[in-house]
């Protein structure tokens, strides 16, 4: 699969999803004009490559300064998903990555962080 | 009263109610980085607390995300009329926004927001959490993720209040409070 990466804005978040490597990753903002739009295309993609796969290793990196509503459910959509494809087999791991002084992302981190018994949850605060 | 007497007096007022920030007229989400960003710089000049200015900004942009979705009050080009205010409570801030409903929606949104408000922080963290794995079904009483996170940003119940105005339409504000934790 062709890797994809995005450029941040100031309301969307860098995406860089590397499917050779089998890394991922989301930083930045995020509370686009049009969340399907946005994450449409990645998210399907990441989908059907992790879909039919039953050994490896993933790692997948966030690292948000800010998401809205809307951009939370696709972050849940993500967490679903890894821990799905970690229930297939695959050594996954998550890295919540959040500025040191940042307790909204540091709690966030923890609740989405519950979401995952299979893959691997990191908290990784940032100095 | 003379031009700057009338544009004196609003001003004044604003200022009366601790208002550091006003908008009032047509919102599309291209208003909303540029004024975001905007609200971000002033609240920041007026507390050394990065996660005030954050929650500020967040529940600034459910408000207006909300107004763009789902105001009914829409001009020629479609555009959600609402009218949006930022200022200090004490030691925090606020953040209110209103705008036109239709009054069937009015009502739906009343008991979802009476709620959102009864919940302590714990049933809040759940009906996030509920609603974002889609196990909320839509139009039920608590859903409507954006309400939910304004409710879980503020430091105190949110507050919300509807008005009828004519037959057709009620009018629906909602405040938020945000002070250091």
């Amino acid at each position: 699969m062709e890797n994809i990466k995005i450029d941040a804005t100031e309301r969307t978040p860098a995406i860089d999803f590397n499917f050779a490597d089998n890394r991922f990753s989301m930083r930045g903002e995020s509370y686009p004009e049009d969340v399907p739009t946005f994450f449409g295309p990645p998210l399907s993609a990441l989908e059907s490559h992790l879909r039919g796969m039953q050994a490896g290793y993933v790692e997948f990196d966030f690292e948000m300064i800010y998401f809205n509503s809307t951009s939370a459910k696709v972050v849940m959509k993500l967490f679903d998903l890894l821990e799905k494809t970690a229930g297939q087999g695959v050594a996954v791991t998550v890295n919540w990555r959040f500025a040191e002084d940042d307790d909204n992302m540091q709690e966030l981190g923890e609740e989405f962080g519950e979401e995952l018994q299979a893959a691997t949850f990191n908290m990784c605060a940032l100095r | 009263m003379s031009l700057a007497q009338e544009h004196y007096r609003i001003r004044k007022l604003l200022e009366e109610e601790n208002v550091l920030f006003c908008y009032s007229g047509p919102m599309n989400e291209a208003l909303l980085p540029g004024l975001g960003q905007l609200v971000k710089q002033k609240i920041a000049v007026e507390t050394d607390h990065p996660g005030t200015v954050q929650n500020v900004f967040s529940i600034l942009v459910e408000q207006i995300q909300n107004v763009i979705r789902y105001a009914e009050d829409r001009d020629t080009q479609a555009l959600g009329q609402g009218t949006l205010t930022v200022g200090r409570d004490g030691e925090g801030f606020f953040v209110t926004c209103g705008n036109r409903v239709e009054i069937g929606q009015a009502n739906r949104l009343r008991e979802k927001l009476a709620s959102i408000r009864a919940m302590d922080r714990e049933e809040l963290k759940a009906m996030y959490r509920q609603i974002l794995k889609g196990e909320v079904p839509e139009g039920s009483k608590g859903a409507g993720v954006g309400f939910v996170d304004i409710a879980r940003r503020s430091s105190q119940p949110i507050e919300f209040d509807f008005i009828p105005i004519d037959s057709n339409y009620s009018y629906f504000a909602l405040k938020a409070v945000i002070r250091p934790n």
